[in-house]
């Protein structure tokens, strides 16, 4: 199988926050391969450098040392993207746009041809469940709504990767369902999904490998199946274990 | 490139007409050149030219506030409202962003221009019975070119400067020397001692001469119009200075890293 | 969320701030019409007490002469030297030169102011205040601003009035401002009446400017043809320099030149020969073209001898 995202020794470090301290390693020394048609859950406790991974996968972030490739091509190149669909955490869209010039204005950027856009936008719309609410400014939007409407923009180029940063936060019980589902389908168009995730029983269901990654290094990389099976627990306790949490009931 | 420049450069343009900045100036110089026009003086009627020097003040300074303050938030709304990350996930090159957010707030800033020159050319019909066409059209197009160069440079500042406030803040105060004092540097040079002429004569020679492309004295005094080849001269000059400063912002902004 | 406002606010900071920078700038051009309000609602209370006053202080004197200046430089049709430009600022503003020239002779006068301020800019220099073009950039500037010199052409000095009453408006006890807008008032655009009610005002703060008594004279005399009034305006200003003078204020010789000669003409074209000699020793006096006032004097002499 092809692989789609190629990490090789990669090390990200922020220069200091205050004075007399040290640098920041975000990430420290990470290889990683994802494969075409499959959907890998990046996994990691808060400030693990999953968000970071990702900058650099899309070039927001050089690398200090290591590398990063998207479909062979080397992140630095724009080129690489045209293929990608990415959801960001924590982003707010233009605000003084609806969700369909937002969206139109994306199908521009990636050249979709002018007599496909508006079915593309009506497709996406649909799918992320926004359509009633597409001729009202994002600003009005609610949360839930905003992160709809992001990963309605992710979809609008039909990637063949999406980089999904926390797709389902924000979003109510049905929202999440619902972003498994699309998940679930785009493994079935044969699409790779790459996702951070706080929401293991979710991973769990829909990943089909996953790595788990804690202060910037990865501690296990594999087959969900396999993982569980080999540890004889579920992947929220390999989780914990992973990053040495240890519950001071047991203890 | 110029796909996602001129869609980018639409989303900017979009922008300006959804705030109310734009309106607000326009309003507040129409009132202002009207209450003016409508004072009387000594009986005179069809007195022409204070109403027009005030009115292309007026001109200048909204034009120039709706450039630079249009400019200086561009890119830093993008990374404080996080909208360029999603953007530079496209395939759309840091170069593109620069490129299209030039065009977007020079094309924006050309409307504006076209929506004020209109009003005053009817105001000016108004009082003197008589539009000239070609000086009109060129303080219009001057002025046009000298803002592509102040966006270009408020462009740059943006990526230099952390905050927009004073980056517009800076660009004001470069923007209205050069306008007042430009001209001058070389005469102040000579009367100074030595390695102070020599960094002031350095100055005047760098500096993007933004009073070519003032031609109010001209229009206000009926003084007929520029020589056109003048114009295409200054035309050139001014888009050398605004690539120039697209460039060097390019160069800052290219490798810097986002977050 | 939450944090969302806060940030779109920071970044629309800077343009509530021009918008204000805007304002500033358009309300002293505003001005004139506001102080025109207060000084109808204050009537002729003193000008010390006047909030305007206080709240602007001496800045209003500046921008009274900035404004004063830009009338000239109307007159010149926008060309006019920076404060870069001319190392020899001159005294008095052009268009003030051809008021206080003495025109004798009437008819000539009209022709003669028009082609006279035409050449007179050469006379005194103020043409070549633009040398050679120092370098490119300058050469190239040239294009693009008035270079020529040239003055409002007849009926066009209207152009200037609004810069006059600006300035009066600021500084009212700039007299010159409403001299120089009788002038033109009157003698170029056909408005006696409204150069008249502009000197009264005048006058009503400088109740002992000569200068205003002396023009609204010059209005009884030339624009009005009344001899009568024109005299009683003309002994007043006399009365109010000589007062000046013996207080040691040193008013302006050239003004009191203008007022005797003036009257001495009144009185010899009014046939009172007595009087009118009297002006003319007293002119003889103080003048620098002593010889021509004695002829005039013993042209008098005869013509009133075979009486
Ligand atoms: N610009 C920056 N400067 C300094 N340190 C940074 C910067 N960006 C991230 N970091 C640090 O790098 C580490 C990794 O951060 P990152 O955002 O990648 O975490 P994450 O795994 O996405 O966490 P979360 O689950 O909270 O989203 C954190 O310790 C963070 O403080
Ligand atoms: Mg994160």
């Amino acid at each position: 199988m092809a692989e789609v995202i190629k990490v090789e020794k990669l090390t990200v470090e922020f220069p200091a926050g205050g004075a007399g301290q040290q640098t920041k390693v975000a990430v420290k020394n990470l290889n990683l391969t994802v494969s075409s048609g499959e959907v890998f859950g990046f996994l990691g406790p808060n400030g693990a450098g999953k968000t970071t991974t990702m900058n650099v996968l899309l070039g927001f972030v050089n690398p200090t040392s290591g590398s990063a490739s998207i479909f062979g091509v080397d992140v630095r190149q724009p080129i690489a993207r045209q293929r990608i669909g990415y959801l960001p955490e924590l982003t707010y869209y233009y605000k003084f746009l609806t969700a369909e010039e937002l969206l139109r204005f994306y199908a521009k950027v990636f050249r979709i041809p002018k007599d496909q856009v508006e079915s593309r936008i009506d497709e996406v719309l649909k799918l992320v469940e926004l359509e009633h609410a597409r001729k009202r400014l994002i600003k009005t939007y609610s949360k839930g709504m905003q992160q709809r409407a992001g990963l309605a923009q992710a979809l609008i180029n039909d990637p063949d990767l999406l980089i999904l940063d926390e797709p389902t936060s924000g979003l109510d019980p049905i929202g999440r369902m619902k972003v498994r589902e699309i998940i679930q389908r785009l493994k079935n168009e044969g699409k790779t999904v790459f996702f951070s995730s706080h929401e293991l029983g979710e991973v769990e269901t829909v990943c089909d490998r996953v790595a788990i990654l804690n202060q910037g290094e990865l501690k296990v990389t594999g087959r969900v199946d396999d993982l569980v099976r080999e540890n004889q627990m579920n992947l929220e306790k390999i989780f914990l274990e992973m990053i040495g949490y240890k519950s001071p009931v047991t203890v | 490139m110029m796909n996602n420049a001129f869609a980018l450069a639409g989303i900017v343009i979009k922008e300006l007409y959804r705030r109310k900045d734009f309106y607000v100036l326009f309003i507040l110089t129409a009132l202002l050149t009207l209450l003016l026009g409508s004072i009387n003086f000594f009986n005179e009627q069809n007195i022409a030219r204070y109403v027009k020097e005030f009115c292309l003040l007026l001109i200048w300074i909204a034009s120039l506030v709706i450039a630079v303050t249009t400019t200086a938030r561009q890119i830093p709304a993008e990374r404080e409202q996080r909208t360029i990350f999603p953007l530079l996930a496209k395939p759309v090159s840091r170069g593109d962003l620069i490129f299209g957010k030039f065009l977007g707030c020079w094309i924006a800033s050309g409307i504006v221009l076209v929506v004020f020159y209109v009003f005053f050319a009817v105001i000016t019909g108004a009082r003197e019975h008589h539009i000239h066409v070609a000086a009109y059209f060129q303080a219009f197009w001057m002025h046009w070119m000298m803002l592509g160069v102040v966006v270009g440079m408020v462009l740059l500042g943006s990526i230099v400067f952390a905050a927009p406030s004073s980056n517009s803040t800076i660009s004001f105060v470069v923007i209205l020397g050069i306008l007042l004092v430009g001209r001058h540097l070389n005469k102040v040079a000579d009367s100074l001692a030595e390695p102070t002429s020599s960094i002031l004569y350095t100055v005047y020679y760098v500096i993007p001469h933004l009073e070519f492309y003032d031609l109010r004295d001209l229009i206000v005094h009926n003084a007929g119009s520029a020589p056109w080849w003048a114009v295409g001269v200054a035309t050139i000059y001014a888009m050398v200075y605004a690539a120039l400063f697209q460039f060097v912002a390019w160069m800052t902004f290219r490798r810097k890293a986002l977050n | 969320m939450d944090d969302v406002p806060t940030k779109s606010s920071e970044l629309k900071m800077a343009s509530p701030r021009l918008i204000l920078l805007l304002l500033l700038a358009s309300a002293f051009s505003l001005s004139t019409v506001l102080a025109q309000w207060h000084q109808n609602w204050a009537g002729n209370r003193s000008d010390n007490g006047s909030a305007l006053a206080v709240v602007m202080g001496d800045s209003r004197r500046i921008f009274a002469n900035h404004f004063f200046t830009k009338a000239d430089v109307y007159f010149h049709s926008g060309y006019y030297p920076s404060i870069f430009d001319a190392p020899k600022q001159q005294e008095r503003s052009h268009m003030e030169e051809d008021l206080t020239q003495t025109h004798d002779d009437e008819d000539e006068d009209d022709h003669h102011a028009h082609d006279e301020s035409c050449d007179h800019g050469e006379e005194h220099g103020e043409a070549e205040f633009l040398d050679k073009p120092r370098n490119i950039i300058d050469a190239f500037g040239r294009n693009f601003y008035i270079t020529s010199h040239s003055h409002l052409a007849e009926g066009e000095q209207r152009e200037m009035l609004p810069w006059l009453k600006i300035a009066a408006e600021l500084d009212p006890q700039k007299v010159q401002t409403y001299t120089v807008a009788s002038y033109w008032l009157r003698s170029r655009l056909n408005k006696p009446k409204e150069a008249e009610q502009f000197l009264r005002e005048g006058l009503r703060v400088n109740p002992d400017s000569y200068e205003i008594l002396f023009e609204l004279g010059r209005i009884q005399r030339e624009n009005y043809t009344n001899p009568d009034n024109a005299r009683n305006l003309w002994e007043l200003a006399l009365l109010k320099w000589r007062k000046q003078e013996s207080a040691g204020l040193k008013p302006n010789e050239f003004n009191y030149q203008q007022i005797i000669g003036f009257l001495g003409a009144l009185e010899e074209q009014q046939g009172n020969v007595v009087k009118a000699i009297e002006y003319f020793e007293a002119l003889k006096e103080v003048s620098p073209a002593k010889a021509d006032i004695e002829l005039r004097i013993e042209k008098l002499k005869v013509a009133s001898e075979p009486q």
